[in-house]
């Protein structure tokens, strides 16, 4: 028997459809946008969103504030390049591996901080990541250090790349949204509300909370991995702070713990990045205001404007039909 | 038959006894009120009962089965439901969803645990802030959703502290009447309240606890003119 909508999975369909509407213009935009370095721009923005995604399930859903998600995007992409950098193995092994091997680390970071929380949890993250970024760049005889990796590429066509990546990424918001959908929504939401009262409840919030874990880091991983295919070289650069920030951003000026909030922010952020490019550093700290004042007064992020449009647009009272229709 | 039975409980911040071989049962289908002056312990007792704190000494059984340092789920899940001093709900669920959570959480499958959801948020006369957000409800609304949250799976005790606190009498009136139905088809109670009348109205046996120590166990109205329990709320010149 089918359940009731509450308002809350309301919400999560109307995002859904408003993310399903976020792509199918992405989809379109080729047409338009035929320079195939602005093309390449698009598909990094795709693996953003992937990572904005992911990050946007532990802090958005679950309360988590993992300063990970960049680590895993180059620990998924180094486990694909070593692969093929030392056994030849083909991108069809190396990519599931790099999933695999992300979830396993993601699964032994989230029992790691599985008692953090606030503070504590983000610093242990952030620990976590510079741990793994330094270490590949000092094992210069496994990872060749700095000089980074070439990994080969996958298709010949940079189109070819463009589809791929986007029906990855919608493929992956299908799978958050009926993730959202079922009881495992409903217990991930109220970790994220109030930890004590979800177990007090009989929510396993032990469990869950390293289920987003494993979960998130696997998504990361298959980004990180067809980055690294994509762009045929990975290097420790992948798991900088910068790029956590950047995520961070994405997620905060798109809205966090909504479903298009971290897609939208991650082509809006990144587009505006290659047009700041020229400012250098300074483009950062662009972002880092706006990260600012969206989490002191638009908590929502750009979401919570659409979402007020969509609810004056249904408050509006239907025009009266005259007595003689 | 025990339902709950509190054996030589003991528990120490620090240096100081909060409680103190705490130890009595309370029976299948009882009400049994928990009073004291503030600081007397019953709170930490709840704690210890519902696993947010491990006792330093002493035992917890339920039906016969030792659940002394289970965790709050795992006690949850055996039907240890417990309601908060301070409320605690989901605040950015809707009123629907925070009763999902424990439904689903303790095993009913969707249908059934939408189906009990609406019956309790009528009950509670909480129908037309059904789909909003719990955080913007009253703290009254809250306390009654929390309330609520407790009887989605009928619990093999409910642990309630202060649920009639800083509430408005009508919402008070609506949870005595929801307590007092429970009650007569043979829920079992433990009900910590400073609100005497209510105790005495809805608890036929209440305890009473001082510096972490049961100082009175009977009756309820016996309870209330021991000379011991009203030394313990208004002093030695009182008694």
């Amino acid at each position: 028997m089918a359940v009731t909508f509450s308002d809350t999975r309301m919400r999560d369909r109307i995002q859904l459809v408003f993310s399903l509407g976020i792509f199918a213009l992405v989809a379109l935009l080729p047409a338009i946008v035929r320079n195939e370095y602005w093309q390449g721009v698009l598909i990094v923005s795709m693996y953003f969103a992937m990572l904005a995604a992911a990050w946007n399930l532990l802090a958005g859903y679950t309360g988590q504030f993992s300063l990970a998600p960049a680590a895993f995007g180059m620990i998924g992409a180094y486990v694909t390049g070593l692969l093929s950098y030392h056994f030849n193995a083909l991108p069809l092994v190396g990519i599931p591996a790099s999933v695999v091997v992300a979830a396993a680390i993601g699964f032994g970071l989230g029992c790691i901080v599985l008692r953090l929380r606030g503070p504590y949890l983000a610093l242990t993250t952030l620990s976590f990541a510079e741990i793994f970024r330094l270490v590949i760049s000092n094992s210069i005889e496994i990872t060749r250090g700095d000089l980074g990796l070439n990994v080969p590429g996958l298709f010949d066509h940079r189109l070819t790349w463009y589809y791929v990546m986007l029906g990855v990424l919608v493929v992956i918001q299908l799978g958050l949204y009926f993730l959202l959908r079922a009881p495992a929504g409903l217990y991930l939401r109220a970790i994220r509300d109030d930890e004590i009262a979800a177990a007090s409840r009989g929510v396993k919030t032990v469990l869950w909370k390293t289920n987003a874990f494993t979960l998130s880091a696997a998504i990361s991983g298959l980004a990180g991995a067809l980055y690294g295919h994509f762009a045929q070289f990975v290097s420790p650069e992948l798991g900088l702070l910068s790029q956590t920030g950047i995520i961070v951003s994405m997620v905060v000026i798109g809205g966090l713990g909504t479903l298009p909030g971290p897609i939208g922010g991650a082509f809006l952020v990144y587009v505006a990045s290659e047009f700041l490019r020229d400012f250098g550093g300074y483009q950062l700290i662009v972002f880092a205001l706006l990260v600012i004042i969206f989490g002191r007064f638009f908590r929502e992020g750009l979401w919570g404007f659409f979402r007020r449009a969509i609810e004056r647009t249904a408050r509006r009272p239907a025009p009266a039909t005259s007595a003689a229709e | 038959m025990a339902c709950l039975s509190i054996d030589r409980v003991s528990k120490f911040f620090g240096g100081l006894k909060a409680l103190d071989n705490v130890t009595f049962s309370v029976n299948e289908g009882e009400l049994v009120g928990l009073i004291g002056p503030n600081g007397s312990g019953k709170t930490t007792l709840l704690n210890i009962l519902s696993g947010y704190l491990s006792a330093d000494s002493g035992d917890v059984v339920l039906h016969g089965r030792p659940i002394t340092g289970l965790r709050p789920e795992a006690l949850a899940r055996l039907g240890v439901l417990r309601m908060f001093q301070l409320t605690r709900v989901f605040p950015r669920m809707s009123v629907l969803d925070n009763l999902l959570v424990t439904g689903s959480a303790l095993g009913l499958p969707e249908a059934e645990a939408e189906g009990r959801a609406r019956e309790l948020i009528e009950d509670l006369t909480l129908t037309r802030m059904m789909h909003l957000d719990a955080g913007q409800l009253s703290g009254g609304q809250r306390k009654l959703l929390e309330f609520g949250s407790c009887f989605m799976v009928p619990p093999r005790i409910a642990l309630l502290d202060e649920p009639f606190a800083a509430v408005h009498p009508t919402m008070k009136e609506i949870m005595a009447d929801v307590i007092r139905r429970r009650h007569a088809a043979g829920q079992t109670f433990l009900l910590v309240s400073h609100d005497m009348p209510v105790i005495v109205e809805l608890c036929p046996r209440a305890i009473c606890m001082n510096a972490g120590t049961v100082i009175a166990d009977e009756k309820t109205r016996a309870v209330l003119t021991d000379p011991v329990v009203i030394e313990a709320y208004l002093g030695e010149a009182a008694a």
